[in-house]
């Protein structure tokens, strides 16, 4: 029998509804994000895939309010139960970092250079818990860098970002999230600019936190094998518009849609020499 | 060689030393040794793919090869000549032996210049006459790497990342070299274009014989389009073998972590993918019968 908490239990996560944004432009507004639907479970795994220009990076954005200036931004975006559409600025601010933490491709970009790792970490955390001292924050933001590794956080937490290798600023990112506790981390590329080793501990580093936490994810990349191990549930993008979503599974094992089909095509497999890789064009 | 090949390079014990920017207290200078002792040969219609991480010494060692920077110490030996002492007219020569195709094929290229500009430089470079006039002679290298001959007046803008890769190709093919040396050529395409662009090479190859000197980072690419393979770390060469050898049976424990560290679409997913599309065809085979 269905009961009330049954179906709470069944609401997702994160739900987006008829997500649609569009630029004005002098030929009319072009939209780089048509219409999109999709579902976060509560501690699932979404990924949004796609190439260059199919508008994966402009719904992160969107779900986020971090839009370019001049983009139009319609649809509904539900996230426990708020609708963050519907929040001022202010509002906003107060969901992003605090329940939805954002990981971008290059952590330098996201890292003040004139402030230490520690500061910032703790700063972050700060700002979002009210009466909590400099010197409580700072035992955090140790206790954070420990956590996701970094040998030697008590001397490391005052270096600045530039003293830091690519994936040790992922490291400290993920840190500053992990300080927040957030229910919802949204991953951009996160590991597309750091070595193959560096990748593979980042990543198993973003599963043990979802496990210990129960925070669900979204993972917007490229790189179809990465989704097929991280996440359990997946959109096809091209050009601003779902072209198909599915379980992981069923998308990697029956793809409806050609596209789908050409792209899983197009994966060189490490394991394996594939003849020739098929391709949407006849290669000559 | 045991497979019949021969030894189209050859290089042996490459040093290449920098001065570390981190150096130079009490006027001494460091030294940060980029490339460490590297040997490797290339033998003629191969690809020897190098590969590792970044800061592995990979692209130093394939621009120390190209010549485009010096080399601290060691010999290289191409097609029976040593790289290091050419000059003059015999540097020219080994230039237009060796060509090489970057990441970037927007930075690589002249925006100002138009494709037949562009294709025509290295012949021009080499003081060597045009075949059948410019524009015909990029219209045939055009339709050779899969481009539009009519478009040989266009700059380099108003291609996408894939066919501005192309161009980079029928540039290196234009002075028919014996080595092309391709520094993360693919890396940048979207998965389908990088597909496309994989083709190609092979495809080049097969018609022409000339060798690659492949480098990447990315092993599931190298696993495509190489013969044997040369894995890097720290500025040394780790592991060389047979392609099948080094991915199937690793020796190195540096080439083991990296091959592990690859992430993978499950065998058994794609094998559930080929059974699925097989029914699928069969059933639409049976409904156009019908």
């Amino acid at each position: 029998m269905s009961t009330a908490k049954d179906t709470a239990a069944a609401e997702p996560l994160l739900r987006v509804r008829d997500l649609t944004v569009a630029f004005p432009t002098a030929q009319g507004p072009v939209e780089v994000v048509k219409s999109l639907d999709f579902d976060v479970a509560r501690g699932g795994a979404l990924g949004i895939v796609g190439e260059s220009g199919s508008g994966k990076s402009m719904t992160s954005l969107a779900v986020m309010g971090l839009l370019p200036k001049g983009a139009e931004r319609t649809g509904r975006i539900e996230f426990a139960g708020t609708e963050l559409t519907a929040l001022r600025e202010r509002a906003m601010r107060a969901v992003r970092g605090d329940r939805i933490a954002m990981i971008f491709q290059d952590p330098l970009s996201s890292l003040n250079p004139y402030y230490t790792v520690g500061t910032q970490i703790a700063e972050a955390y700060r700002s979002h818990r009210r009466g909590v001292t400099r010197r409580q924050a700072r035992a955090v933001a140790i206790a954070a860098m420990e956590r996701v590794r970094i040998r030697d956080a008590a001397r490391r937490v005052d270096h600045y970002p530039h003293q830091f290798s690519g994936g040790m600023r992922q490291r400290v990112m993920i840190a500053m999230m992990l300080s927040m506790e957030p229910e919802l981390i949204i991953a951009d590329e996160p590991t597309t600019a750091l070595d193959v080793t560096v990748q593979a501990q980042i990543l198993d580093l973003l599963a043990e936190i979802r496990a210990d936490t129960g925070a669900g994810l979204v993972l917007i990349t490229h790189d179809l094998a990465v989704v097929s191990e991280v996440t359990d549930h997946i959109v096809v993008m091209r050009d601003g518009a779902l072209v198909e979503q599915g379980s992981a599974e069923r998308i990697f094992t029956d793809p409806q849609e050609p596209y789908t089909r050409m792209l899983l095509d197009a994966v060189p497999r490490i394991d394996d020499e594939i003849g020739l890789l098929r391709t949407t064009e006849e290669d000559r | 060689m045991s497979d019949g090949r021969e030894t189209l390079l050859r290089a042996r014990h490459l040093v290449k030393e920098f001065a570390s920017p981190s150096g130079g207290v009490f006027g001494r200078t460091r030294r940060f040794r980029a490339v460490d002792d590297v040997s490797l040969e290339v033998r003629t219609g191969e690809t020897l793919a190098l590969v590792g991480e970044s800061g592995s010494g990979k692209s130093t060692t394939a621009r120390l090869i190209a010549r485009l920077i010096d080399t601290t110490s060691g010999s290289i030996e191409f097609d029976g000549r040593e790289v290091h002492s050419l000059t003059g007219k015999a540097l020219h020569a080994y230039r237009g032996e060796v060509q090489v195709v970057f990441q970037d094929p927007y930075s690589s290229l002249n925006p100002k210049h138009t494709v037949e500009r562009i294709v025509t430089a290295p012949l021009l470079y080499q003081r060597r006459p045009i075949p059948g006039g410019a524009r015909a002679f990029t219209g045939a290298l055009m339709e050779r790497v899969g481009l539009n001959p009519d478009h040989s007046a266009r700059f380099p803008a108003q291609f996408s990342g894939g066919q501005a890769q192309r161009i980079g190709i029928a540039r290196a093919l234009a002075v028919s070299p014996k080595m092309i040396i391709a520094d993360e050529a693919v890396s940048a395409l979207d998965v389908s274009v990088q597909a496309q662009v994989i083709n190609l090479l092979r495809r080049l190859q097969d018609e022409e014989g000339f060798s690659y000197l492949f480098i990447a980072h990315d092993l599931a690419v190298v696993r495509q389009i190489a013969t044997r393979v040369a894995v890097m770390n720290e500025g040394r060469i780790v592991e060389t073998g047979d392609r099948d050898q080094v991915f199937d049976a690793p020796r190195d424990d540096y080439t083991k972590k990296l091959l592990a560290a690859v992430p993978r679409i499950r065998p058994e997913w794609d094998a559930a993918r080929r059974r699925n599309e097989a029914a699928r065809e069969d059933r639409e085979r049976k409904e156009a019968g019908r």
